[in-house]
Protein backbone atom coordinates (compact mmCIF):
# COMPACT_ATOMS: atom_id res chain seq x y z
CA UNK A 1 0.00 0.00 0.00
CA UNK A 2 1.46 3.39 -0.81
CA UNK A 3 1.65 5.99 1.82
CA UNK A 4 -0.46 8.14 -0.09
CA UNK A 5 -3.52 5.19 0.45
CA UNK A 6 -2.53 4.66 4.07
CA UNK A 7 -2.87 8.30 4.63
CA UNK A 8 -6.36 8.39 2.79
CA UNK A 9 -7.66 5.34 4.82
CA UNK A 10 -6.06 6.62 8.21
CA UNK A 11 -8.57 9.17 9.21
CA UNK A 12 -11.04 10.46 6.13
CA UNK A 13 -12.14 13.72 6.39
CA UNK A 14 -15.33 14.79 3.67
CA UNK A 15 -16.37 17.61 2.26
CA UNK A 16 -20.08 17.84 1.68
CA UNK A 17 -21.13 18.83 -2.25
CA UNK A 18 -24.80 19.55 -2.65
CA UNK A 19 -25.52 19.65 -6.51
CA UNK A 20 -29.61 19.82 -6.68
CA UNK A 21 -30.61 17.48 -3.66
CA UNK A 22 -33.86 18.05 -1.98
CA UNK A 23 -31.81 18.21 1.54
CA UNK A 24 -32.85 15.17 2.78
CA UNK A 25 -29.66 13.24 2.09
CA UNK A 26 -28.02 16.05 3.64
CA UNK A 27 -29.86 15.96 7.09
CA UNK A 28 -28.90 12.32 6.94
CA UNK A 29 -25.20 13.07 6.38
CA UNK A 30 -25.95 15.48 9.18
CA UNK A 31 -27.38 13.12 11.70
CA UNK A 32 -24.28 10.82 10.67
CA UNK A 33 -22.05 13.35 12.35
CA UNK A 34 -24.54 13.72 15.56
CA UNK A 35 -23.84 12.35 18.87
CA UNK A 36 -26.01 9.12 18.16
CA UNK A 37 -23.90 7.75 14.89
CA UNK A 38 -20.49 9.57 16.28
CA UNK A 39 -18.68 9.10 13.16
CA UNK A 40 -16.24 11.52 14.18
CA UNK A 41 -14.79 8.67 16.78
CA UNK A 42 -13.21 7.16 13.35
CA UNK A 43 -11.47 10.28 12.47
CA UNK A 44 -14.14 10.98 10.11
CA UNK A 45 -15.36 14.39 9.79
CA UNK A 46 -16.55 17.34 7.69
CA UNK A 47 -14.11 19.98 6.69
CA UNK A 48 -14.65 23.41 5.17
CA UNK A 49 -12.68 23.11 1.93
CA UNK A 50 -11.88 20.09 -0.81
CA UNK A 51 -8.27 20.74 -0.19
CA UNK A 52 -8.28 19.43 3.27
CA UNK A 53 -10.81 16.48 1.80
CA UNK A 54 -10.32 12.77 1.34
CA UNK A 55 -13.46 12.16 0.25
CA UNK A 56 -16.08 14.20 -1.60
CA UNK A 57 -19.90 13.60 -0.15
CA UNK A 58 -21.90 14.09 -3.52
CA UNK A 59 -25.97 14.60 -2.74
CA UNK A 60 -28.41 15.39 -5.57
CA UNK A 61 -29.06 14.94 -9.61
CA UNK A 62 -26.45 16.85 -10.72
CA UNK A 63 -28.19 20.15 -12.16
CA UNK A 64 -27.08 22.72 -15.46
CA UNK A 65 -25.99 25.02 -12.69
CA UNK A 66 -24.32 22.89 -10.43
CA UNK A 67 -22.02 20.38 -12.31
CA UNK A 68 -19.81 23.45 -13.23
CA UNK A 69 -19.41 23.73 -9.84
CA UNK A 70 -18.95 19.88 -9.12
CA UNK A 71 -16.00 20.00 -11.66
CA UNK A 72 -14.31 22.44 -9.87
CA UNK A 73 -14.66 20.73 -6.38
CA UNK A 74 -13.39 17.82 -8.00
CA UNK A 75 -10.27 19.02 -9.27
CA UNK A 76 -9.55 21.43 -6.63
CA UNK A 77 -9.89 17.75 -4.02
CA UNK A 78 -6.43 16.71 -2.88
CA UNK A 79 -5.68 13.04 -4.85
CA UNK A 80 -6.21 9.91 -4.12
CA UNK A 81 -9.93 10.79 -3.34
CA UNK A 82 -13.01 8.98 -2.95
CA UNK A 83 -16.56 10.33 -3.89
CA UNK A 84 -19.53 9.00 -2.27
CA UNK A 85 -22.20 9.56 -3.87
CA UNK A 86 -25.28 9.61 -1.28
CA UNK A 87 -28.67 8.50 -2.38
CA UNK A 88 -30.99 7.94 -5.57
CA UNK A 89 -30.68 10.99 -7.43
CA UNK A 90 -26.79 10.96 -7.28
CA UNK A 91 -26.63 7.58 -7.83
CA UNK A 92 -28.60 7.36 -11.15
CA UNK A 93 -30.52 10.79 -11.30
CA UNK A 94 -33.36 9.16 -9.65
CA UNK A 95 -37.25 10.10 -9.96
CA UNK A 96 -35.46 13.46 -12.23
CA UNK A 97 -34.32 11.58 -15.19
CA UNK A 98 -34.61 13.13 -18.39
CA UNK A 99 -35.68 16.35 -16.25
CA UNK A 100 -35.09 19.72 -17.98
CA UNK A 101 -32.86 20.35 -15.79
CA UNK A 102 -30.41 17.37 -15.09
CA UNK A 103 -26.95 17.81 -16.35
CA UNK A 104 -26.21 14.11 -14.30
CA UNK A 105 -25.79 11.44 -13.93
CA UNK A 106 -23.25 12.75 -11.33
CA UNK A 107 -20.77 9.52 -12.04
CA UNK A 108 -20.40 10.17 -15.57
CA UNK A 109 -19.48 13.92 -14.88
CA UNK A 110 -16.96 13.00 -12.47
CA UNK A 111 -15.43 10.41 -15.36
CA UNK A 112 -15.34 12.86 -17.43
CA UNK A 113 -12.87 14.98 -15.37
CA UNK A 114 -11.19 11.68 -14.23
CA UNK A 115 -12.06 8.04 -15.54
CA UNK A 116 -10.26 6.50 -13.15
CA UNK A 117 -12.41 8.25 -10.38
CA UNK A 118 -12.98 6.31 -6.80
CA UNK A 119 -16.68 6.30 -6.69
CA UNK A 120 -18.78 4.67 -4.08
CA UNK A 121 -22.56 4.73 -4.38
CA UNK A 122 -25.05 4.86 -1.46
CA UNK A 123 -28.36 4.15 -2.96
CA UNK A 124 -31.86 5.07 -0.86
CA UNK A 125 -34.15 8.04 -0.53
CA UNK A 126 -32.83 8.75 1.55
CA UNK A 127 -29.89 6.70 2.77
CA UNK A 128 -30.02 5.25 6.69
CA UNK A 129 -26.77 6.81 8.01
CA UNK A 130 -26.42 2.89 8.86
CA UNK A 131 -26.07 2.57 5.31
CA UNK A 132 -23.49 5.68 4.56
CA UNK A 133 -21.43 3.50 7.33
CA UNK A 134 -21.20 0.75 5.75
CA UNK A 135 -20.93 2.48 2.08
CA UNK A 136 -17.58 4.03 4.24
CA UNK A 137 -16.72 0.92 5.65
CA UNK A 138 -16.54 -1.43 2.34
CA UNK A 139 -14.79 1.46 0.26
CA UNK A 140 -12.04 1.58 2.90
CA UNK A 141 -11.70 -2.61 3.12
CA UNK A 142 -11.65 -2.39 -0.88
CA UNK A 143 -9.03 -0.36 -1.04
CA UNK B 1 -62.46 39.45 9.50
CA UNK B 2 -65.19 36.65 9.90
CA UNK B 3 -66.24 34.71 6.93
CA UNK B 4 -69.49 36.75 6.11
CA UNK B 5 -67.77 40.01 6.56
CA UNK B 6 -65.17 38.77 4.16
CA UNK B 7 -67.94 37.62 1.16
CA UNK B 8 -69.80 40.86 1.63
CA UNK B 9 -66.81 43.14 1.33
CA UNK B 10 -65.62 40.98 -1.43
CA UNK B 11 -68.78 42.17 -3.48
CA UNK B 12 -66.81 46.11 -3.70
CA UNK B 13 -64.81 44.40 -6.63
CA UNK B 14 -67.38 42.46 -8.16
CA UNK B 15 -67.31 44.67 -11.22
CA UNK B 16 -63.61 43.48 -11.79
CA UNK B 17 -64.58 40.29 -12.13
CA UNK B 18 -65.93 37.80 -14.28
CA UNK B 19 -66.74 35.38 -11.88
CA UNK B 20 -67.01 33.94 -7.93
CA UNK B 21 -66.45 30.42 -7.47
CA UNK B 22 -66.49 29.06 -3.80
CA UNK B 23 -65.32 25.45 -4.33
CA UNK B 24 -65.74 24.50 -0.03
CA UNK B 25 -66.39 26.45 2.57
CA UNK B 26 -63.11 28.03 3.02
CA UNK B 27 -62.35 27.76 -0.35
CA UNK B 28 -62.86 31.17 -2.90
CA UNK B 29 -62.01 31.89 -6.54
CA UNK B 30 -61.88 35.25 -7.99
CA UNK B 31 -61.69 34.81 -11.97
CA UNK B 32 -60.68 37.75 -13.69
CA UNK B 33 -58.49 39.51 -16.91
CA UNK B 34 -55.22 40.16 -16.98
CA UNK B 35 -55.29 43.63 -16.47
CA UNK B 36 -57.71 43.94 -13.38
CA UNK B 37 -55.31 41.25 -11.68
CA UNK B 38 -53.53 44.12 -10.10
CA UNK B 39 -56.50 46.39 -8.55
CA UNK B 40 -58.23 42.98 -7.52
CA UNK B 41 -54.54 42.16 -5.57
CA UNK B 42 -54.37 45.46 -4.48
CA UNK B 43 -57.77 45.23 -3.07
CA UNK B 44 -57.26 42.11 -0.77
CA UNK B 45 -54.04 42.73 0.46
CA UNK B 46 -54.48 46.57 1.04
CA UNK B 47 -58.23 47.14 2.09
CA UNK B 48 -58.49 43.45 3.35
CA UNK B 49 -55.51 43.35 4.64
CA UNK B 50 -55.34 39.57 3.46
CA UNK B 51 -51.61 37.86 4.14
CA UNK B 52 -50.26 36.63 0.58
CA UNK B 53 -49.46 33.45 0.61
CA UNK B 54 -47.80 32.34 -3.04
CA UNK B 55 -48.44 32.91 -6.80
CA UNK B 56 -48.94 29.60 -9.38
CA UNK B 57 -48.02 29.90 -13.09
CA UNK B 58 -49.72 27.63 -15.18
CA UNK B 59 -50.13 27.21 -18.98
CA UNK B 60 -53.69 25.64 -19.56
CA UNK B 61 -52.98 25.41 -23.65
CA UNK B 62 -55.52 28.40 -24.87
CA UNK B 63 -54.02 31.25 -22.02
CA UNK B 64 -51.84 31.55 -18.78
CA UNK B 65 -53.03 31.35 -15.34
CA UNK B 66 -51.29 33.33 -13.15
CA UNK B 67 -53.41 32.15 -9.28
CA UNK B 68 -52.91 34.53 -6.09
CA UNK B 69 -53.23 33.11 -3.17
CA UNK B 70 -54.05 35.16 -0.34
CA UNK B 71 -55.00 33.55 3.13
CA UNK B 72 -57.81 34.58 5.93
CA UNK B 73 -55.78 33.87 9.37
CA UNK B 74 -58.56 34.21 11.35
CA UNK B 75 -60.57 31.52 9.47
CA UNK B 76 -58.00 29.89 7.69
CA UNK B 77 -60.02 30.79 4.55
CA UNK B 78 -57.76 30.67 1.33
CA UNK B 79 -58.86 32.95 -1.22
CA UNK B 80 -57.35 32.51 -5.01
CA UNK B 81 -57.39 35.58 -7.70
CA UNK B 82 -57.41 33.90 -11.03
CA UNK B 83 -55.87 35.87 -13.56
CA UNK B 84 -56.36 34.69 -16.94
CA UNK B 85 -53.38 36.16 -19.86
CA UNK B 86 -55.01 35.31 -23.06
CA UNK B 87 -52.04 36.75 -25.42
CA UNK B 88 -49.83 33.94 -25.96
CA UNK B 89 -47.22 35.59 -28.11
CA UNK B 90 -46.55 38.24 -25.80
CA UNK B 91 -48.38 37.32 -22.06
CA UNK B 92 -47.71 40.37 -19.56
CA UNK B 93 -49.17 41.33 -16.56
CA UNK B 94 -49.03 43.93 -13.94
CA UNK B 95 -46.75 43.06 -11.65
CA UNK B 96 -47.97 42.93 -7.86
CA UNK B 97 -44.71 43.56 -6.36
CA UNK B 98 -44.51 47.52 -5.94
CA UNK B 99 -46.83 47.44 -3.34
CA UNK B 100 -46.53 43.17 -1.81
CA UNK B 101 -42.28 42.94 -1.76
CA UNK B 102 -43.22 39.43 -0.76
CA UNK B 103 -44.46 38.66 -4.22
CA UNK B 104 -41.08 39.52 -5.81
CA UNK B 105 -38.97 36.43 -5.68
CA UNK B 106 -42.58 34.07 -7.33
CA UNK B 107 -42.85 36.55 -9.90
CA UNK B 108 -39.18 36.27 -11.36
CA UNK B 109 -39.42 32.60 -11.15
CA UNK B 110 -43.05 32.36 -13.12
CA UNK B 111 -41.03 34.63 -15.24
CA UNK B 112 -38.46 32.25 -15.47
CA UNK B 113 -40.21 29.09 -16.09
CA UNK B 114 -43.43 30.46 -17.91
CA UNK B 115 -42.22 33.50 -19.45
CA UNK B 116 -44.36 35.83 -18.79
CA UNK B 117 -43.72 39.75 -18.32
CA UNK B 118 -44.31 41.02 -15.41
CA UNK B 119 -44.91 44.50 -15.82
CA UNK B 120 -43.26 47.64 -13.56
CA UNK B 121 -40.80 44.92 -11.56
CA UNK B 122 -38.30 46.36 -9.82
CA UNK B 123 -36.04 43.68 -10.51
CA UNK B 124 -36.61 40.87 -13.12
CA UNK B 125 -33.41 39.04 -13.67
CA UNK B 126 -33.38 35.26 -13.98
CA UNK B 127 -33.80 33.46 -10.56
CA UNK B 128 -33.62 29.64 -10.57
CA UNK B 129 -32.48 28.18 -14.14
CA UNK B 130 -28.31 27.91 -14.90
CA UNK B 131 -26.94 30.98 -16.08
CA UNK B 132 -25.96 29.78 -19.66
CA UNK B 133 -30.06 28.23 -20.23
CA UNK B 134 -30.51 29.76 -23.54
CA UNK B 135 -32.81 33.24 -23.45
CA UNK B 136 -36.20 32.53 -24.39
CA UNK B 137 -36.98 28.51 -23.80
CA UNK B 138 -39.37 28.60 -20.81
CA UNK B 139 -39.67 24.64 -19.41
CA UNK B 140 -42.95 24.96 -18.02
CA UNK B 141 -44.61 26.06 -20.87
CA UNK B 142 -46.24 22.65 -22.65
CA UNK B 143 -45.07 23.71 -26.26
CA UNK B 144 -41.52 23.32 -24.81
CA UNK B 145 -39.11 20.57 -26.25
CA UNK B 146 -36.50 20.43 -23.19
CA UNK B 147 -39.51 19.19 -21.48
CA UNK B 148 -38.84 15.66 -21.35
CA UNK B 149 -41.08 12.70 -22.81
CA UNK B 150 -42.12 11.65 -19.40
CA UNK B 151 -43.73 14.69 -18.55
CA UNK B 152 -45.84 15.76 -21.77
CA UNK B 153 -49.39 15.32 -21.93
Amino acid sequence: MSLKMWSLKKSVWVFHVNVGACNNCDIEVVNMLTPKYDVERFGIKLVGSPRHADALLVTGVGTHQAVIRLREVYRQTAKPCVVFLIGACACGTGIFKGGYHVAGPVDEIIREVDPDAIIAYVPGCPPKPEAMISGVVKVLSAL
Amino acid sequence: MLQEELKNRLSEVKDKLIGIEETTERRIYLLCEAENAHAVNKFLFEDLALRFVIATGIDSDDCFEILYHFSNDETGCVITIKAFIRDREKPSIESITPFLPGAEWIEREIHDLLGIDFENHPNLRRLILADDWPEGVYPLRKACPERSEGTKK
